[in-house]
């Protein structure tokens, strides 16, 4: 994926060659289709947010001032329609004691099965209050990376820096089961 | 997309808390990845021709609605001009002619005062309402 090649559809589209968006859309459609089901948790809703995200950077398309690289703003505008979206109708999620606790978390030999645990964490960050949530979804998402993350959600990287610490907290708190639980894999 | 520059430097974390954090981690950053449904595309582009194919949705007519909106404006000026007069003009009539006319022709003199300045404030107020109403109808059909 290079920018140039971005810009240059970008630059083509903009010049009236709507078929040029096809590159673009082929080139993010997995990460923003990904980030999208971070969010929400449902395939098929991912893909609705993730097709109105691409629409609205077609219609704003000659917003992109050129002084961050194309993903940059694509992402950044993306985030901001998911969060818009995901406060419009929330995420199906269960409450914050049913994921703390949930009813089959123990395989045979006493141990949490890796996947129930990694889900029930999964779980539990979309139960946090959106200021975390958001945080922690775009910092694992742009691979643990702040300044990315920062950069999607148009914020300061000391307050996603203290969001993410706060955040964290809170899933500790809510996890403690889960995490004092050695994994099988290295038992 | 760069990997780890974004740990935090909790600085006095405890080793249990140090190893929460990372299995939080290595849970959050396994996460599975999904790949679009195969009509994802064609499907975004189709939304994104019609979308281009689509008139341009028209444009406010500022030009036309202006005048009526500082027509508006003036008129709600004036009625609050005239609220406000009204409000000071009240006490005055009702509290000077206490003191030195009798009290039988001070009621009929507060009352006609009133419904005469009343009578003119309201024809005021409907000889405007008409004119705007007049004028941004004829803006309104394009006759101006």
């Amino acid at each position: 994926m290079s920018a140039s090649e971005d810009q240059s559809a970008v630059e083509r589209v903009l010049a009236g060659d709507i078929s040029a968006f096809e590159g673009i859309v082929r080139r993010w459609q997995a990460p923003l289709i990904n980030l999208a089901y971070r969010f929400c948790h449902d395939r098929g809703r991912a893909e609705e947010m993730a097709q109105e995200a691409f629409l609205r950077a077609f219609r704003a398309l000659n917003q992109w001032r050129k002084d961050a690289v194309f993903s940059t703003w694509l992402f950044a505008l993306a985030t901001n329609l998911y969060r818009s979206e995901l406060r419009r109708i929330p995420a199906r999620t269960m409450s914050l004691d049913e994921v703390a606790e949930p009813a089959d978390t123990r395989a045979s030999d006493g141990g949490l099965e890796d996947r129930d645990r990694n889900s029930a964490v999964r779980r539990a960050v979309l139960n946090l209050p959106s200021k975390y949530r958001e945080v922690l979804i775009l910092f694992y998402f742009h691979d643990m990376d702040v300044t990315a993350a920062a950069r999607s959600l148009s914020l300061p990287e000391g307050t996603v820096k203290a969001r993410l610490f706060r955040g964290r907290e809170l899933l500790r708190s809510k996890l403690p089961q889960i995490l004092a639980v050695p994994r099988l894999k290295e038992a | 997309m760069k990997r780890s520059t974004g740990r935090l430097a909790t600085g006095k974390l405890s080793i249990t808390r140090l190893a929460d954090s990372e299995e939080v981690d290595r849970m959050l950053s396994s996460e599975d990845e999904i790949l679009p449904s195969s009509g994802f595309a064609v499907a975004v582009m189709d939304a994104v021709r019609r979308e281009a194919a689509a008139p341009p949705p028209i444009p406010f007519p500022w030009k036309r609605a202006l005048p009526g909106m500082i027509v508006a404006g003036l008129v709600l000026v004036l009625a609050l001009a005239a609220f406000i007069a009204v409000i000071v003009y009240l006490p005055m009539t009702s509290t000077i002619p206490q003191v030195s006319t009798p009290p039988s022709s001070l009621g009929q003199l507060g009352l006609h005062g009133g419904i005469e300045s009343a009578t003119k404030w309201t024809v005021l107020a409907l000889l405007l309402a008409f004119v705007s109403v007049k004028l941004s109808m004829s803006l309104a059909s394009g006759r101006p």
